[in-house]
């Protein structure tokens, strides 16, 4: 298939390329040493696989949509089938067991069951007749996320298993349903947490009911909805008391893993100090002390943001914000212009999967997230992220290259 | 169109708007800790650093049931590393130089106590005032040295408490729970043993977390001043069963036999356990900081075993005090009455090819059930053995407790062998066994092996109408907030004898000390009157073991004693002697300080 690059949207390529540059830059830096005047190889690493990603972009948008929408559930199933492997036989890391070693890489199944379920949940939304707010279309597309979710939950690497799930709340609300809707099927979840005080509890349903009053979603569904927002809100406490004390804590720490203050609260504290020492223009290229002195861990990964902020100030930060603003604004352009559902559907879920990442990693560098391990797309150092991100941004090209077409 | 479904454009409106909002408080929040707050960042950074302290809570006191404390903290000095901020060939040679310990073992402790680069592990522990100064004073020639203070275990002496409250040490590798971060992590000290292991998480408390600053040089200025501080909730206290009092007398004790032994001294009614003693003992303080290499090899390599708990984890022949289960058996199966003769003891009978002993040589003539158990005649019960047969006597057996454990609070405990025909079956070969075997096993010898905590169980049975309380040691755990959870006594099992026939084995106990031959008429006093049984235990490897099982007073039991001397001979002359004086020693009081009028009073007086 031959393809036309001048019609390509370049200035959507280059911003995606331009932070891939920056990435790199700031690897190099984060482990420079100053006094020998040399850094760790990681950057050399990034740069071949961002060449790798190129290439793997290159071919993503020569493969017909047809396919893509041909091997949709293939596709799926592949991926559960490695989920549950890497569960039984993958490298167990750090006590979590994520990844297949291929011998020079190691492959991460959530990465490519992240691709599958967009594939798989744009299929199903483009084709289904069902109206959105249908039973059986929420509940089926539930299923496709939820199962992928819970294996990736047990690995376990619950910020990857979130991605799942907001995925699918995305997808719904891409394909029709409406926000407020949206909101009535997640209600119980808030009822769950808003019961742990009985008087936000009490505020909460009046709310809800108030919300519904206006809404007027139908009497059965509104019933059900109540119901279900009772139900959780009055095993909440019955459930809690009968926790021994380490599993309270154990369910604290999952709902909000900052709260583990010797590792994760130590690197938050320290890069809110590496950020916000950078000012308005930054220490300078190569001479970010917090990072150079090696006070900030894991900072060629999760961190690599507060090594931007140091050495780049407020005027770096704004730029990277910015060209990521300017990539998801593009995206939303190019999802809704789509002719095809089915193309839209998988723009919008590459969209939805960048921005999340996007959103809870530099909200974690000045503690704003918790902290949950997810990269920065484009940014951090990391192979399968970044072939990852990179063939999620081939779709999107790919998607609006054929957007008049299907 | 539904009122759920809303238009593409509509959607693509409403995501941009999302979009910009997202964008907005992200660019608000560099806003201000780039611009807003970037003096007081810049300062953090220029010439400082933030480094963790994790803080170690206290840890929870122990008391004894008159709350008197028997394991208090004391405060220890820890030197740790910082592995990301340590120079290798220049921390490691200094610090062995100023504490005197070896470059190699600090090295050993880092790699073992690695919890993460920039966690501090614990390498150096109870250092003196003097190694911290000088760290406090020129951290710049230590980088990455620093110290925290530690609370250590100090145990009140004398009362040979390591059987039970057990000692603290640091974790070992297969003990640690990176998952949760109030888990077990390297380098803590956690309870290795008895209260200390099984009431760890109680005593332990929560750590916390404290960050603070250090000049470029390693000093420390000062707490950083963040809200990000995460207090430590200090350990619960416990109240324990344990009657300290009581136990230093039966420490006394062993001290002037110098014997191995064991002593589970509890209160019938609610299997509170009084004392709980194994001889010899250890000093647990010698636990309490780091044990050095030699002492641990003495401890292990010593022919007397001072790490073993007797009382819960040491196994031997019940001897005589087994025959009231013999008889409790044989009466419940109507094979026996109280009444019931049979042939006449001189002092051994022929059951087959072989001639079966009684202890007393010139034999105890013709006797009843009362009698047999007052003067602890084998040949008696060797025939009783013989009419209930094996099967009988094994159902009995495990009813009454035995062959497994009871339960106690602590870990370690044995379950002991109440041998049946399958266990014969196993050990010699389907029916390669004589049948003859029961008779052994009547009067407590043989394969019949049981823990003295078991044989406590069946006597704390006999004495309190048929009902067993989980033997246990905890009383009360105090928690931080006031709060005190109580222990309620939970009824483990009951014997399974009718009420007659308890009623015929507790007169056949009381007969055993009030009776004109009663083997342990030594114990007789004008205060109370004591119920139980002495027994000899053939040991193969030496001298017989004494044993003596009673409680006190008799019609009301507050307290049941089981001892055990091993290699003493007879129990008569020395469990017996011992017993009695720990039951005098709880009814009446310290008799030195004459406090026996009132208890008197209190004590019913038979005779």
């Amino acid at each position: 298939m031959t393809v036309d690059y001048k019609s390509l949207d370049w200035k959507f390529i280059l911003a995606t390329v331009g932070l891939s540059l920056i990435g790199i830059m700031l690897i190099y830096s984060a482990h420079y040493d100053s006094s020998a005047g040399s850094s760790l190889n990681f950057y050399i690493k990034q740069s071949i696989w961002l060449l790798l990603a190129f290439v793997l972009f290159n071919a993503v948008f020569h493969i017909p949509v047809r396919v893509i929408d041909f091997i949709a559930y293939p596709l799926y199933g592949l991926s559960i089938i490695l989920l549950i492997l890497v569960l039984v036989a993958g490298e167990t890391r750090m006590g979590a067991s994520r990844w297949f070693s291929l011998g020079f890489m190691s492959v991460s199944p959530s990465d490519i069951g992240k691709l599958a379920l967009i594939v798989a949940l744009s299929r199903f939304f483009a084709y289904t007749k069902l109206p959105p707010q249908s039973k059986r279309r929420l509940a089926f597309s539930a299923m496709l996320a939820f199962i992928p979710a819970l294996l990736v939950m047990k690995q376990p690497d619950l910020g990857s298993s979130l991605v799942f799930v907001v995925l699918l709340f995305s997808l719904w609300f891409w394909s029709g349903l409406s926000p407020a809707y949206l909101i009535l099927i997640v209600s119980p979840l808030i009822s769950l947490v808003a019961a742990f005080h009985w008087i936000a509890w009490v505020i909460y349903l009046v709310l809800l009911i108030v919300f519904m009053l206006i809404l007027k979603p139908g009497i059965l569904f509104g019933v059900i909805v109540f119901t279900f927002n009772l139900a959780f809100g009055m095993i909440t406490p019955f459930i809690w008391n009968h926790l021994e004390d380490y599993q309270k804590l154990r369910v604290i720490t999952f709902l909000d893993p900052g709260r583990d203050p010797q590792r994760a609260g130590y690197q938050i504290i320290q890069s809110k100090i590496a950020i916000g020492s950078g000012g308005i223009i930054g220490k300078g290229y190569l001479e970010g002390s917090q990072s150079q002195l090696k006070f900030l861990p894991e900072r060629h990964t999760d961190f690599v943001f507060s090594v931007l902020g140091e050495e780049f100030g407020f005027v770096g930060t704004l730029t990277v914000v910015l060209l990521f603003g300017f990539i998801f604004y593009r995206g939303i352009r190019i999802a809704s212009r789509c002719r095809s559902k089915f193309t839209s559907n998988l723009v919008w879920g590459a969209l939805t999967i960048i921005f999340f990442q996007f959103f809870v990693n530099i909200g974690m560098t000045f503690g704003l997230m918790p902290v949950t391990g997810l990269p920065l797309p484009f940014l951090s150092y990391g192979g399968t992220s970044l072939l990852l991100n990179w063939t999620l941004i081939g779709i999107i090209v790919l998607a609006d290259y054929h957007r008049s077409e299907y | 169109m539904s009122a759920y479904f809303i238009e593409k454009d509509h959607r693509a409106k409403i995501a941009s708007v999302l979009l910009i909002i997202a964008l907005m408080v992200i660019i608000a929040g560099l806003f201000y800790h780039q611009i807003i707050r970037y003096k007081s960042f810049l300062a953090q950074s220029e010439e400082n650093r933030i480094r963790i302290r994790p803080i170690i809570p206290k840890r929870g006191v122990i008391f004894d049931r008159n709350m008197e404390m028997i394991a208090d903290n004391r405060l220890s000095f820890t030197v740790s590393i910082v592995p990301m901020e340590m120079e290798k060939d220049v921390t490691l040679p200094r610090l062995a130089e100023l504490t005197g310990a070896d470059t190699l073992e600090i090295k050993k402790k880092l790699n073992a106590n690695f919890i993460s680069k920039y966690i501090p592990a614990a390498v150096l522990r109870d250092q003196d005032i003097g190694v911290i100064s000088t760290l406090e004073e020129n951290g710049e020639h230590f980088p990455g040295a620093t110290y925290s203070v530690e609370s250590v275990r100090q145990y009140v002496e004398g009362i040979s408490a390591e059987t039970f409250i057990g000692y603290i040490a640091e974790v070992a590798p297969d003990e640690i729970d990176n998952e949760s971060q109030w888990g077990y992590r390297p380098g803590r000290l956690i309870g290795k043993k008895g209260i200390e292991k099984a009431y760890d998480r109680e005593l332990r408390g929560i750590e916390g977390t404290d960050f603070i600053e250090v000049s470029a040089r390693g000093q420390i200025i000062g707490p950083y001043g963040g809200k990000d501080r995460v207090p430590a909730v200090p350990g619960a206290d416990l109240v324990l069963t344990i009657d300290a009092a009581l136990q230093r007398e039966i420490v006394k004790f062993y001290d002037s036999l110098q014997a191995s032994g064991g002593v589970v001294a509890l209160d019938p009614t609610t299997g509170e356990i009084l004392a709980l003693a194994s001889f010899p003992g250890l000093d647990p303080n010698l636990f309490s900081g780091v044990i050095p290499d030699e002492i641990w090899r003495s401890i292990i390599d010593d022919p007397r075993h001072p790490l073993l708990n007797r009382p819960t984890s040491s196994m031997y022949p019940p001897g005589s005090t087994a025959k009231l289960l013999t008889a409790g058996a044989a009466l419940e199966r109507g094979v026996l009455t109280p009444e019931t003769i049979l042939r006449g003891c001189g002092g051994g009978m022929r059951f087959g090819n072989r001639v079966f002993k009684c202890w007393q040589e010139h034999g105890h003539g013709r006797l009843d059930l009362y009698h047999a158990v007052e003067q602890s005649c084998n040949v008696y019960f060797y025939q009783v053995g013989q009419i209930l047969g094996l099967d009988a006597w094994n159902e009995f057996a495990v009813k009454c407790g035995f062959g497994k454990k009871s339960g106690i609070d602590i870990s370690g405990e044995l379950s002991g062998i109440a041998p049946s025909r399958a266990y014969y079956d196993k050990a010699f070969g389907p029916n390669r066994w004589s049948k003859l075997l029961i008779l052994n096993i009547a009067i407590g010898q043989g394969e019949f092996i049981v823990t003295p905590l078991q044989l406590t169980q069946f006597y704390a049975g006999l004495a309190n109408g048929g009902k067993v309380f989980k033997p246990h040691l905890l009383k009360e755990i105090r928690y931080p907030e006031r709060s005190v959870q109580k222990i309620e006594p939970t009824l483990s099992f009951t014997l399974p004898f009718s009420q007659n026939t308890l009623s015929v084995l507790s007169r056949a106990l009381e007969l055993v000390v009030q009776g004109e031959r009663g083997t342990a008429k030594g114990l007789r006093n004008k205060y109370y009157t004591i119920a139980g049984k002495t027994g000899t235990a053939q040991n193969p490897h030496g001298k017989d073991h004494s044993w003596f099982v009673g409680y006190a007073p008799s019609n009301a039991p507050r307290i049941l004693v089981c001892a055990l001397v091993e290699n003493a001979g007879h129990g008569s002359e020395v469990a017996a002697p011992l017993a009695g004086r720990i039951i005098k020693r709880y009814l009446l009081g310290d008799s030195t300080q004459n406090v026996i009028a009132q208890s008197v009073a209190e004590s019913p007086v038979t005779e």
